[in-house]
């Protein structure tokens, strides 16, 4: 029997606080050395190893240490390139690391006749067979799968692992509707194991004629909303996958953290200063010692300003009282007297279109495009177009027309700007 | 134009008309008298002989022919003395200025009257957010004359499709809907128990040169790119079989039980034989046959939820109906493909997504949102299943019923399909305010079609029953009079679209793994 590990998400980097980042590192620790005291024959990292595609120096350090170890130990690791770590103009730490020969990028195609056709990577030990496609920015992995040659990877004979950072819209949790997904249709069947990352909660799920299909989870949290979810009871850990022929059993093991307190308040109908004391004493009266505290404080107060609220001395108090972290959300928290423009979404993506969303109402113009749901669409993708940097090489002449030429033909413009 | 006939007498609802030797007025035939400010489009309801010859006389000559006493026995001057009379009823009144009236007068007496042109049906402009529907249809004869309807008014006023199997009922909605992929003005929800929108098999609208992005479909069976139909059983609430599904008193009881004791998981619960104290088992064991028999799940012998049409899950399908919902909302077109559905799981599956669509459009009335987002159309087959009055008597009112008593008030609609019209309450039938007539042979479905129609169609009667495949005749709040069309075939409609193009870049595109 051989097992490998499946890890996804480690978002390594992802948190500025420096408890926080301790605990990344930590979890990501902690799930190294149990794949090297299970002697796993492979660790598989679908996506989103860092956070970004250059992450902090120190956080990748210690990252690349620990999987010396345990690549010194005889476990290869297998990782494919997530949403946040692969960049298209720059080079990603996970090239780096690759050329390095620290792990090894297991996604290999080409696309011939139109057709996108994966080339298998056998793994030496166990002769699993990984193929997989990569995470690209705004899901545009999507277009891979709908080139894709499904009929060569299904014919090929095997233990067969497909390794992806997409949702399934099939599995996607209810929470996460508005996030871009690939339906199961477009992956090949008769896999054993599809390996997916992206989806922030383990899930694994036996799905006729796909074989398991199995999410990790975040390994710790690359959102607030992870520590939110994580407060609410969601485990946090890796999968061992065991298999000789087909898979055996998929087993969660769980990467314990501290202990965390969850504590939501609704301001609505209170004013200011009535929020401010019932804070206060729940700041004295909660069981913070030694946990991660978040609140979410939320509602639309009857009088005063949300500054009115100390929420620095608030968060002072609970640390005082050894809370080893607080996270006060208030994004909910408005005032009948100055309404706040809020939201809360997934990603920064999410949260883009949702503000769009909200808010194009009080642009008032008479073409159609640029109204309603259609507008906020183009919005997002405009803005999408000019986030783009600079790619190296490029002057900034050429890339400022690249982006004025890009721009204009987003907005169907072309004409408008001839001559 | 030449004259094809000429008035003779008659009266405001059966004008006469004798028609001219050697023309040949059809059953439907639209004619135009014209007048010193206009002219009046008269429509053709009924033929019949007429003769100066006396009966007996005319009885003599038959025998003659007949019997062989003379075969050049003929009529003095045949083309003066026997001849058609057609029965006709003014329709519209066209100005000079172009602006159509309900006729309130009588065409000139002894006036000649010629077949319509496409000249004399230039008001039929193309409205903002048109839908397709046709070319205007004289008799048998097809004029150059597209017609759309606006369908921001038509889909939120409901529109009703009925006709007999075979007269293209599902042609003439593939069609519309065609005319709308991309227009995101209109979100549709097309249940299709045949399996024949999408073009699984052949051509539908997934050959739409804007298919991609705006036409969505979901199977139990999917195709690749494609998406599967899968509803997680957590997403049914005990309202969503609201008259889909006849359970008792007690039952009902029991199923509030359990849902206020395991929430969402109420349904797992039952079909897992979960006791409940209050419950009898016997209660129990009958809502999991009903739930087995309607729904298809059941426990294995594993104690594992299965179901027989993978319509239903406990572990899939979380966001399935929330971003059908979403997909509607931005306007698109979502077909569920309910052909391998028992008919119950097919409405349920109906009732989640309008209940949800409905209750979201209600709070978008309340927020002020409404009229930034796009009106909703849900096709819906065999109507009578949730419309009918026997079901909405027996099972009380359902969400289907809501919206076409309400629904327009919130910008959702019906497009409703059937072969029995007269099942349908005439409460129900008065909200539906366009009605795409096509051919039916049943006196009682045309009487009730005709009692609820938005025009007096009291003289179409025998042209309906004699409308053949593709023929049809709106009849509309929305029109000043009922236009007579012929629905073009789908598979050569679709001719004049360009084919798509097989996907542009993707030999550029580079992979990078």
């Amino acid at each position: 029997m051989y097992s490998f590990a499946h890890i996804s998400d480690c978002h390594l980097g992802a948190n500025r606080d420096p408890f926080l980042r301790s605990l990344e590192i930590e979890a990501f620790n902690r799930a190294m050395d149990e794949c090297v005291r299970r002697r796993v024959d492979f660790v598989l990292i679908t996506g989103d190893l860092f956070h970004s595609n250059i992450p902090d120096l120190g956080v990748a350090n210690e990252a690349v240490k620990k999987m010396s170890e345990v690549a010194a130990s005889g476990i290869p690791i297998y990782v494919i390139y997530g949403s946040h770590d692969y960049s298209p103009n720059e080079t990603s730490l996970v090239d780096i690391l690759s050329s390095a020969n620290l792990f090894r990028k297991v996604v290999r195609g080409e696309v011939k006749n139109g057709k996108l056709k994966l080339h298998f990577f056998q793994d030496p030990k166990t002769g699993a067979k990984i193929a997989g496609i990569s995470a690209r920015r705004l899901g545009i992995e999507r277009k891979y799968f709908e080139m894709l040659d499904r009929e060569s990877l299904e014919k090929e004979a095997g233990f067969k692992i497909f390794a992806f950072h997409s949702a399934v819209t099939e599995l996607k949790p209810d929470y996460l509707t508005h996030m871009v997904s690939v339906p199961l249709s477009y992956f090949p069947r008769g896999f054993n194991y599809l390996a997916g990352g992206h989806i922030h909660q383990h899930l694994i799920r036996k799905v006729d004629g796909y074989g398991t299909v199995a999410y990790p989870g975040a390994l710790f949290a690359g959102y607030p909303r992870d520590l939110e979810d994580t407060a609410k009871g969601v485990r946090r850990g890796f999968l061992i996958v065991s298999f000789r022929d087909d898979v055996e059993n998929v087993e969660f093991v769980e990467v314990p953290g501290p202990e965390y307190l969850y504590f939501e308040y609704d301001a609505t109908g209170k004013n200011s200063t009535r929020v401010a004391e019932d804070l206060e004493t729940k700041a004295g009266e909660l069981p913070v010692e030694n946990r991660i505290v978040l609140m979410k404080i939320a509602g639309e107060m009857s009088g005063g300003n949300t500054s009115d609220i100390n929420f620095m001395e608030l968060r002072n108090t609970l640390m005082r009282r050894g809370a080893l972290y607080v996270g006060i959300n208030r994004h909910g928290l408005t005032t009948r007297e100055y309404g706040a423009v809020t939201t809360m979404a997934e990603d920064v993506g999410e949260v883009e279109r949702k503000l769009f969303r909200e808010n194009i109402g009080a642009v008032k113009v008479s073409v159609d495009s640029l109204r309603g749901d259609a507008g906020a669409k183009l919005a997002v993708e405009l803005l999408s177009v000019l986030r783009q940097s600079q790619k190296a090489g490029e002057t900034k002449k050429d890339y400022e027309a690249r982006m004025l030429r890009e721009a204009i033909h987003l907005l169907k413009l072309e004409e408008a700007f001839q001559g | 134009m030449s004259a094809v006939g000429q008035i003779v007498s008659g009266r405001v609802s059966s004008i006469l008309i004798r028609e001219k030797s050697g023309e040949k007025i059809e059953l439907g035939d639209l004619l135009v008298v014209d007048e010193k400010d206009g002219y009046l489009i008269l429509k053709v309801f009924d033929l019949l002989y007429g003769s100066q010859v006396p009966q007996a006389a005319r009885e003599l000559l038959a025998g003659m022919e007949l019997e062989g006493h003379g075969e050049a026995v003929d009529f003095l001057e045949p083309e003066l003395r026997s001849y058609v009379l057609a029965e006709v009823k003014a329709i519209a009144r066209v100005t000079n200025r172009g602006e159509l009236r309900i006729p309130k007068t009588l065409p000139g007496f002894f006036k000649s009257v010629r077949l319509i042109s496409e000249k004399d049906l230039g008001f039929l402009t193309k409205p903002p957010c048109p839908v397709y529907l046709g070319r205007v249809r004289s008799g048998s004869k097809v004029l150059n004359v597209d017609v759309f309807l606006n369908g921001l008014d038509v889909f939120t006023h409901h529109v009703l499709i009925p006709a007999t199997t075979g007269r293209g009922k599902s042609n003439l909605v593939k069609v519309m809907l065609w005319s709308v992929v991309g227009e995101n003005n209109f979100g549709v929800l097309v249940l299709d128990p045949h399996d024949e929108y999408y073009g699984r098999h052949g051509k539908g609208l997934k050959d739409h040169p804007k298919a991609k992005g705006n036409v969505f479909y979901f199977s139990s069976n999917p195709v690749p790119g494609t998406n599967t139909l899968v509803v997680n059983l957590k997403s049914i609430k005990p309202s969503h079989f609201e008259g889909i599904i006849d359970f008792t008193d007690a039952q009902w009881d029991a199923i509030k039980i359990y849902y206020n004791t395991y929430g969402e998981d109420w349904i797992s619960s039952i079909v897992s034989g979960i006791k409940v104290e209050s419950v009898a088992p016997r209660t129990v064991d009958v809502l999991q046959r009903k739930f087995n028999n309607a729904l298809g799940v059941y426990m294995d012998d594993s104690g594992v939820l299965q179901c027989r049409s993978r319509a239903f899950s406990d572990t899939a399908g979380e966001s399935t109906i929330g971003e059908i919902i979403r997909l509607l909302e931005e306007g698109r077109i979502v077909i569920l493909d309910t052909s391998r559905l028992l008919d119950q799981a097919e409405l349920l599956i109906g009732s989640i997504v309008v209940e949800g669509i409905f209750n979201r459009y209600q709070q978008y009335k309340s927020t002020g949102e409404l009229d930034d987002k796009p009106v909703i159309t849900i096709v819906i087959e065999e109507a009578p299943r949730v419309l009918g009055s026997d079901v909405l008597t027996s099972m009380g009112e359902n969400v289907y019923s809501t919206v076409a008593r309400e629904g327009r008030k919130f910008k959702v609609g019906l497009i409703a399909v059937t072969q029995l019209t007269s099942l349908i309450p005439r409460t129900i039938l008065a909200n539906m305010n366009t009605k795409i007539i096509m051919g039916n042979e049943m006196a009682p479905e045309r009487r009730a079609i005709i009692d609820s129609a938005a025009q007096d169609l009291s003289e179409e009667n025998r042209t309906i029953a004699s409308l053949d495949k593709g023929e049809a005749i709106i009849s509309s709040n929305f029109t000043k009079f009922a236009i007579p069309i012929q629905v073009p075939l789908f598979e050569e409609y679709i001719k004049n679209y360009e084919e798509r193009s097989e996907e542009d870049d993707r030999e550029s595109t580079v992979f990078i793994g």
